[in-house]
C-alpha cells in the first residue's frame, strides 16, 4: 500500500527539486514558529474567554449568584437613577444588564476629564438588587483574559491589536500551507502511530488540526474580521466622507448613538423602565442586552435599548431608539445592509455569544484542541531538530531559544494563568489598585517561568513547570474553600453550578498537567533510541500492519 | 435532547467511517472487510452525519444549526480517534 509515502510528508526532504509541498512545508514551519508563542497565548486565553462571564462571577465571590434573572426593566431604572445621582454631568453611559450569565450589571460612562492622561471613561459593576456599585473585590475578572487575547497588555491598545492581527494573518498562512503540506489529510484521518516519537508528535499535531480544521480556519478568519476596520480603514475612508455618512456607518455597526450637541436645557430622563418594557415585549423578558444613553438629563437626550445575543448568529446591532426627555419611540433598527450583516455574522461566529451551554462547551473544547495544535506544533519544531543536532549536549543558539521559549510560553502560561486566579483569592480586597496588581502578578509569574526555563536544563524545566501548574490548579479549589464562603460542598448543596464546575475544571486541568508532566519525565529519560525510530518508520509501520 | 441525538449520530457516523478505512480494519479486526460491507459503513456513516445536521438545522435554523453541527463533528471525530488510539495502546 501507500503507507511509506505518508512518512515523508513533513520531513525536510533531501529530494532534488522542491515541489509545492516542500515549499509549503517550510512556509508552514517558519510562519507558524515566528509568532507561534503569541498565537499559543492568544489561543489559550481566547479559549477560556468563552467562559469569561462565568470566570468573572467566580472572581467576585462576594456577589451572590442570581437564582433567577431579575426583571431587566426594573434593574435598568434602578441603575439609571443611581447614575443620575453619582455621575450627573456625564454625556454618555451604557448599562449591560444582568442576564443568565451575569449576576451584576456592568456600566461605563464618559467622565468630564479632558486632560491628557486622565481616563475618558469610568466603569463599574452594579448590583441589580440595590442599583449601587457592588462592594466586591476590585478585579477585571475574566475580562482580562479576553482583552489580553487580542490586545495584550503593557502596550498601547492599537499596537496590541496590530500584533494580534499580524499573528492571526500568520496563523491563516500556517493553516493553508499546513493543509497543502499534508495532502493525505483525509486518508490518514484516524491514524496514529504511538510511541514513534517524531511521528506521534506529527500525528497528534495533524489530528488536532484536522478535527478542528473548520473551526480553526473560521476562528482565525473571523478574528481578523472583528478588527478589520482598524487593519484596513481605506475603503471606509473613501466611501464615507461627511460626518453624516460616518454617523450612518456607526449606526449600522453598533448601537452606540454618537453624542450630539447638548441644548443646555435641563430635562430629566423619562422612564427607562418603560423603554425597556417595550423592548421586552419585542424580544422577550430576558433578552435585552444594553441600555445606552447620551446626554442624559438634557433636552437632547437619546436612549438606545439593544437586543440580547442569545440564539442570534449575528452581532449586527438591533435596538430601539427613544427620545430621552419624553420616552417616545423614535426608531426600531432590526436589520442592516448585507455588507454590515456579513460582518455581523462573522463577528458573532468568533465570539460565540449566541450559544446555549452545550454549544459553548463545544466552542471551548474545539478551541482547546486549537491551543493544543499550536502547542504540539511548537514542540515538534524542537523534536524534529533534536535528532539532527551535531552536538546534542550543546545545541546551537536558535534551538535553545525556541526550546526555552516553548517551555515558558506553554507550561509557563498555565502557571501564570493559575497564579492570576490565586492572586484573586489572596490579595486583600481593600488594596489600592488591586485589579492591576492581579494582572501584574500574572506577568510577574510568567516572567519567572521564563527565567526558570532559562536556568534549568530543558527537560527538568518542562517537568517542574508542568508539575507546578498541576499543583496550583489542584489546590485552587482548596484555596477557594478556605478564603470564601463558597466551598465545593456548599456550592453542591446550593446548586451553585458556576463554582462547582470551576472547581471540577481545576481538578481536570490539574490531572491533564500531571499526565503531561509524567509523560515528559518518562519520555525524556529513555532518550537515545530516538534517532532511529524516525528513519525506520516505513518499516515499523509495515510490521505493525503484519502484526495486526 | 436534540444535542444528545446529534451527539450520538455524529459518534456513530464517525465510528462507521473509521471502520470503513482499510488500515483501521486491518489493525482492529485483523483482516480487510468485504468491499460491500465497507461501502455500507461508508454510506451509513455519511447518512448519520447528515441526519445529525438535519436534526440541528430543523431545531435551530441554518445559522445556529451549522455552528452546532461543526462543534459536534469536531468533538466526535476526536472521541472516535482517541478511542481507537486507546484500543491500539491496550493491545500493545
Amino acid at each position: 500500500m501507500t503507507k511509506g509515502r505518508g512518512v515523508k510528508i513533513d520531513d525536510d526532504s533531501q529530494a532534488a527539486g522542491r515541489g509545492i509541498r516542500q515549499s509549503m512545508s517550510s512556509l508552514h514551519t517558519w510562519a507558524a514558529l515566528l509568532l507561534g508563542w503569541i498565537l499559543y497565548a492568544m489561543f489559550l486565553t481566547g479559549t477560556v474567554s468563552y467562559f469569561k462571564d462565568e470566570l468573572s462571577q467566580w472572581m467576585r465571590p462576594e456577589l451572590s449568584r442570581l437564582s433567577e434573572i431579575p426583571d431587566q426593566a426594573v434593574v435598568a431604572q434602578r441603575i439609571a437613577n443611581e447614575l443620575g445621582n453619582t455621575v450627573p454631568g456625564t454625556t454618555q453611559w451604557s448599562i449591560r444588564l444582568p442576564d443568565a450569565r451575569n449576576n451584576s450589571a456592568y456600566v461605563f460612562w464618559r467622565t468630564s476629564a479632558r486632560n491628557p492622561g486622565q481616563r475618558a471613561f469610568g466603569e463599574g459593576n452594579f448590583d441589580p438588587a440595590t442599583g449601587q456599585k457592588v462592594a466586591s473585590r476590585d478585579t477585571l475578572g475574566g475580562e482580562f483574559f479576553f482583552r489580553f487575547h487580542f490586545q495584550f497588555h503593557y502596550m498601547p491598545v492599537v499596537w496590541g491589536r496590530w500584533l494580534a492581527g499580524a499573528a492571526a494573518m500568520f496563523m491563516l498562512v500556517a493553516i493553508i500551507s499546513g493543509v497543502i503540506t499534508h495532502k493525505r489529510i483525509f486518508v490518514d484521518f484516524f491514524t496514529f502511530r504511538w510511541g514513534k516519537r517524531q511521528r506521534s508528535w506529527l500525528d497528534a499535531h495533524n489530528a488536532l488540526s484536522v478535527f478542528g480544521l473548520p473551526f480553526h480556519f473560521m476562528i482565525t478568519y473571523t478574528g481578523l474580521v472583528t478588527l478589520m476596520a482598524l487593519y484596513m480603514p481605506w475603503g471606509e475612508n473613501v466611501a464615507f466622507k461627511t460626518p453624516a455618512e460616518r454617523q450612518q456607518l456607526t449606526a449600522e455597526l453598533s448601537a452606540f448613538i454618537p453624542v450630539g450637541k447638548a441644548t443646555g436645557q435641563k430635562v430629566p430622563l423619562a422612564s427607562v423602565e418603560d423603554m425597556v418594557r417595550q423592548a421586552q415585549e419585542r424580544w422577550g423578558r430576558d433578552n435585552v442586552a444594553r441600555v445606552n444613553a447620551v446626554l442624559p438629563g438634557d433636552a437632547a437626550a437619546r436612549v438606545a435599548v439593544t437586543r440580547g445575543e442569545a440564539g442570534r448568529v449575528s452581532m449586527s446591532p438591533q435596538y430601539m431608539e427613544f427620545e430621552g426627555a419624553t420616552g417616545k419611540l423614535l426608531a426600531v433598527r432590526d436589520h442592516v445592509g448585507p455588507a454590515a450583516e456579513t460582518r455581523g455574522v462573522f463577528y458573532a461566529l468568533h465570539l460565540g455569544r449566541f450559544s446555549d451551554a452545550v454549544t459553548r462547551w463545544l466552542y471551548f473544547l474545539v478551541s482547546f484542541t486549537g491551543t493544543a495544535m499550536v502547542g504540539t506544533g511548537l514542540v515538534m519544531w524542537t523534536v524534529k531538530r533534536r535528532k539532527n543536532l551535531p552536538e546534542p549536549d550543546r545545541p546551537y543558539f536558535g534551538f535553545r531559544l525556541v526550546e526555552r521559549l516553548n517551555i515558558a510560553s506553554i507550561a509557563g502560561l498555565s502557571v501564570a494563568m493559575t497564579a492570576f486566579l490565586w492572586g484573586n483569592r489572596l490579595l486583600p480586597p481593600p488594596l489600592e489598585g488591586r485589579a492591576d496588581l492581579e494582572i501584574n502578578l500574572f506577568f510577574f509569574v510568567w516572567a519567572l517561568t521564563l527565567l526558570h526555563a532559562l536556568v534549568r536544563p530543558a527537560r527538568s524545566a518542562w517537568v517542574e513547570q508542568l508539575w507546578m501548574a498541576s499543583v496550583l490548579l489542584f489546590l485552587l479549589p482548596v484555596l477557594n474553600a478556605l478564603t470564601t464562603q463558597r466551598p465545593l460542598w456548599h456550592s453542591l448543596v446550593e446548586g451553585d453550578w458556576i463554582f462547582v464546575v470551576m472547581d471540577l475544571m481545576c481538578w481536570t486541568l490539574a490531572l491533564l498537567h500531571a499526565v503531561l508532566a509524567m509523560r515528559t519525565a518518562r519520555q525524556r529519560a529513555g532518550a537515545p533510541s530516538r534517532r532511529k525510530a524516525n528513519r525506520q518508520a516505513p518499516i515499523t509501520v509495515a510490521s505493525s500492519e503484519r502484526a495486526g | 435532547m436534540s444535542h444528545l441525538l446529534a451527539f450520538v449520530l455524529c459518534l456513530a457516523g464517525f465510528a462507521a467511517l473509521a471502520f470503513a478505512m482499510h488500515r483501521q480494519q486491518r489493525e482492529i479486526i485483523g483482516r480487510p472487510l468485504r468491499s460491500i460491507t465497507t461501502n455500507v459503513l461508508r454510506l451509513g456513516g455519511a447518512c448519520a452525519l447528515l441526519c445529525a445536521l438535519g436534526v440541528l438545522v430543523a431545531w435551530n435554523g441554518w445559522s445556529l444549526g451549522l455552528v452546532m453541527f461543526s462543534g459536534h463533528t469536531s468533538l466526535n471525530a476526536g472521541i472516535v480517534y482517541c478511542t481507537l488510539l486507546g484500543y491500539a495502546r491496550m493491545r500493545e
